[in-house]
């Protein structure tokens, strides 16, 4: 055998010696970005059928109000205009809605925010499109709009929608909070506020519709959920699921908006728009039409209280948090839930009262983002602990030490942490390698005008959809004549690669290399639904999907190896396209041979694998139980420096420790701390989007400020921790959306340690440090 | 009205396109041209993401009328290689895991492309002033200033 086949097979035993497949933690090179370097054509703009027509969407100029007329006969005198499509060319049902169904396609009746879309005009490019777009003439009848979800809750308050303001109540109650209280000899109280957030996905939402020979209808977008964008197009347009064919094209990022309503409402009115004029047509969005029209994070405002022993121990919790959905729920009656079950950090308390609201205003609305409600639940919480650490007199990581998560304690729903909680290690690894102990010493010395401070966070993160779906997936694969693996699911790829880790799981398993898969393109008709790409769980849920394809398939290819090599099924070795049989490891065939044999034999190589993870038990009245099968943990040290006569500061350093089971591939699990970190210093720094009267100040990227490259912390340590959880595929954890949700309360904290300056609302710029400062 | 005649090279290739006054050079490179790599991420200026060279200095192609172009020469990451293969850039971009959902990518060889042209081994610092009108929302940028000091790295 040669050196490589010898030193394989060592590394192989090795690692099976462990429990583990040989290319499971190895950071190995994507399989799906050498076009992307090339720059190759392959998202949604680049690949635009002949012909197409060019659609803009046109949305609403008040807040709220009765449509009483929607005139478009001056924008179709334009010779270059093809079509105007309202609610009445609606052939389905008009409704574009995750959850509840309180959202129209096309506004009909009535409009709630400046984002809702009133008509789409189709012309031969999307400049004309846009220039007649102007020309429609919509007159409205005003309602007094809403924009405070305070004044939207009172009773009395103008209604957004028949059912109420609220649009979800979610509780966590456990133990006797007031008891809990009384018995507690420290008291702090706080209010916390976060701004609305833009994913800004570097590319918008787009998709096209093409009318096919046979009826049916492509839909061809930038999206997360493939499926669930063909059932909204199919209701939509009345047609049957299986007349409606919706890929994924290559996607430009995503970060949540991509997995609600925008996706269908693209699809569907360029589906409309197709059936009607017979051609392709392309439903473009600007940077400017995506930030108000599609969802963005909550503001959140949350009342938190907590109650300590002298010697820090925690007793009671109480959060009120009103997170804003603007004008429709989207996915925010999940996200409630999620910030409801994490709302008092990741600490063992006994008495804890949580309330959240979802409210309606007339602004756009919000829905799904990276984080899913926690970056405001841990915002309240880790900040409100360093409140309580001063009060205490007591260095905040130590407060932390006393009450975090460990093996043996509950969360706030009486959820048991196993050995799988590495919340400790975590913890024990960021302060090394910050050195904070060093560092507060240091820095409490500090005089002058310049001063460096060093805040802390640490989270749980529930994984997985837990209470906000089922969470099955399919995978399938497919071995071609030539020996390349093909693999396909519902799930779908935005950046992450996890993806890219489902196939290097599958090789694992399968025994050949990872350059033989290709991904297939998602497609509604093609693969089976395997519920939303969102919270991160493709590798932790998909990933056990395609452990379940490729074992199916490993088992024939075991068979027919075993006959080319003329050994037991059970002695087949195969690793890194070469087979042999562990009895006589001198005899080798090749990936190529084993797949022209089963060809020839008879043995199918087409395979679906299929994963439904355990239901997660929970008492909807109290919140008490187990919403989610395994957490995530995480700790982050910002290091900043401030100038407290100008309250300029930048974060120097940013250092973070995530549990993540197991990493499949550690590079690209680095690439979500650094991602994720960087998406969240922006939204704990500079992000945030405007509102005012109900229409969005700075939708664009001038207004707007996204961190660019000479924003990021010089130093940036990322640290991996590993303790398998039990359900995702080795051990594995979620890891994309965690990250984002600790740079708010990390740099908070440090500001704090540098100055005794608490500013408790996101985005903390220079001017809410120095009004704190000189109050 | 496409009435304006409009000569120039474009990855090396002469091309003759009758324009519109009002067309970008962005729009003459995906729509007329099939040249797909210069990305639309804002079209006001704001990302970098459709930067291409015009006579060997970074632009912004939606903030470049076609017509500015007129004979000079274009190059876009179509012709950074030999459109098969990774370059060293290419495959160092690769390596540290710098394209994660691409769409900045393109944009991004041509400003680093456009760095190692005038310096030889980049600080940190070089780097990130050099990409800091390309946005990523994806990586964080640190993997992608990682990779260009590996490609100094293994050119020495
Ligand atoms: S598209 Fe040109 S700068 Fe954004
Ligand atoms: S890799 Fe997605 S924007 Fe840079």
């Amino acid at each position: 055998m040669s050196m490589e086949v010898e030193y394989l097979i060592e590394q192989l035993q090795k690692k099976a010696e462990r429990g583990e497949l040989l290319y499971i933690g190895e950071s190995l090179n994507r399989v799906d970005d050498i076009e992307k370097i090339l720059g190759k054509p392959i998202y949604t703009a680049d690949i635009l059928p002949k012909q197409t027509l060019y659609a803009k969407l046109v949305h609403s100029t008040i807040p709220h109000g009765y449509i009483r007329s929607i005139n478009a006969a001056n924008a179709l005198n334009n010779s270059k205009v093809k079509a105007v499509l309202t609610y009445k060319d609606v052939p389905g049902i008009n409704e574009s809605s995750a959850v509840i169904p309180d959202r129209p396609l096309f506004a009909d009746r009535k409009v709630r925010s400046t984002g809702d879309i009133v008509a789409a005009v189709l012309a031969n490019d999307f400049r004309a499109a846009t220039e007649a777009s102007q020309d429609i003439k919509i007159e409205y009848d005003p309602l007094k709009p809403i924009f405070d979800p305070l004044e939207a809750m009172k009773e009395g308050a103008p209604l957004i929608h028949d059912a109420g303001n609220v649009a979800k109540h979610m509780k966590v109650y456990k133990g006797d909070v007031q008891k809990g209280f009384e018995a507690s000899d420290i008291i702090v109280e706080g209010t916390y506020s976060t701004q609305f957030q833009d994913a800004t996905p570097m590319e918008p939402e787009l998709a096209y519709a093409v009318p096919k020979e046979n009826g049916n209808i492509l839909i061809v977008g930038s999206m997360q959920s493939p499926h669930i964008t063909q059932s909204g197009v199919a209701k939509a347009l009345n047609l049957p699921l299986s007349r409606v064919e919706v890929i994924q094209a290559v996607t430009g990022g995503a970060f949540g908006p991509k997995s609600d309503e925008t996706p269908t409402d693209l699809g569907a009115i360029a589906a409309i728009g197709a059936l009607k004029t017979g051609r392709p047509v392309f439903v473009n969005m600007t940077r400017e039409d995506s930030m108000i029209m599609h969802t963005k994070r909550h503001p959140s405002i949350t009342k938190l209280k907590t109650g300590a022993t002298a010697d820090g121990k925690l007793i009671a919790s109480q959060a009120e948090m009103i997170m804003e959905t603007g004008a429709y729920a989207s996915l925010g009656v999940l996200v409630i839930v999620r910030a409801m079950f994490h709302a008092n950090g990741a600490y063992e308390i006994p008495n804890v009262k949580n309330d959240g609201y979802l409210v309606y205003t007339n602004n756009t609305f919000a829905g799904s983002f990276r984080g899913f409600g926690a970056p405001q639940a841990f915002f309240a919480s880790e900040s409100q602990m360093d409140e309580l650490a001063k009060k205490l007199n007591m260095d905040p990581l130590d407060l932390r030490l006393i009450n975090m998560l460990r093996p043996g304690k509950r969360t706030s729903t009486n959820q048991l942490m196993d050995a799988a909680c590495g919340l400790p290690e975590c913890v024990e690894q960021v302060v090394a390698a910050s050195n904070y102990r060093k560092k507060v010493k240091e820095y409490a010395e500090q005089k002058g005008n310049t001063r460096r401070g060093v805040g802390i966070a640490i989270l749980h993160h529930g994984n997985a959809l837990g209470p906000e779906g089922n969470d099955y997936v399919y995978v399938h694969l497919n071995v071609d004549r030539d020996g390349i693996v093909y693999l396909g699911t519902g799930l779908t790829e935005y950046g992450t690669g996890a993806i890219s880790g489902l196939a290097q799981i599958a090789s694992s398993i399968m025994g050949c290399k990872l350059d033989r898969f290709r991904i297939d393109r998602p497609n509604s008709l093609k693969h089976k639904e395997s519920g939303p790409t969102v919270a991160s769980r493709t590798t932790a849920i998909g990933g056990n999907g395609a452990r379940d394809a490729a074992e199916k398939l490993r088992d024939r290819l075991n068979t027919v190896a075993a006959k080319l090599l003329d050994c037991m099924t059970s002695e087949v070795v195969i690793v890194d396209d070469i087979a042999y049989s562990s009895s006589a490891p001198q005899k080798r065939v090749g990936w190529n041979e084993i797949v022209d044999e089963a060809y020839r034999s008879g043995v199918s190589l087409n395979t679906i694998g299929y994963y439904m993870a355990p239901r997660c038990i929970w008492d909807e009245h109290t919140g008490l139980g187990s919403p989610y099968s395994q957490f995530t943990f995480g700790a982050a040290v910002a290091d900043v420096e401030v100038d407290i006569d100008t309250g300029v500061y930048s974060v120097r350093s940013y250092y973070v420790a995530f549990d993540v089971g197991r990493a499949v591939n550690p590079r690209n699990v680095k690439g979500q701390l650094y991602g994720g970190t960087v998406q969240g210093l922006g939204y704990a720094t500079m992000e945030e989007l405007v509102h005012k009267d109900g229409r969005v100040l700075n939708p664009n990227l001038k207004d707007y400020y996204i961190p660019t490259s000479l924003d990021i912390p010089e130093e940036f340590v990322p640290i991996i921790v590993e303790k398998g959880g039990a359900i995702g595929p080795f051990g594995a954890k979620v890891v994309a959306e965690p990250p984002i949700v600790l740079p708010g309360p990390a740099v908070r904290n440090a500001i704090l340690n540098a100055t005794g300056w608490s500013v408790d609302s996101l985005p903390i710029t220079a001017e809410k440090v120095w009004r704190e400062g000189h109050k | 009205m496409k009435d304006i005649l409009l000569e120039f090279k474009v990855n090396g290739q002469p091309k003759k396109v009758y324009v519109d006054p009002n067309d970008r050079l962005l729009d003459v490179l995906r729509d007329y041209l099939d040249i797909k790599s210069p990305k639309e991420g804002c079209g006001t200026g704001d990302c970098g993401l459709c930067t291409v060279t015009l006579d060997g200095k970074p632009v912004l192609s939606c903030l470049t009328f076609a017509f500015q172009a007129r004979g000079k020469e274009v190059t876009t990451v179509e012709g950074l290689g030999n459109g098969k293969e990774l370059s060293p850039m290419q495959q160092a971009l690769r390596d540290a895991g710098a394209a994660q959902c691409g769409f900045c990518t393109p944009a991004m060889e041509i400003m680093v492309t456009d760095l190692l042209k005038r310096v030889d081994n980049p600080t940190d610092s070089q780097i990130k002033e050099q990409i800091s009108g390309t946005l990523c929302r994806c990586t964080g940028y640190y993997p992608i200033v990682e990779a260009v000091k590996k490609i100094k790295e293994e050119e020495r």
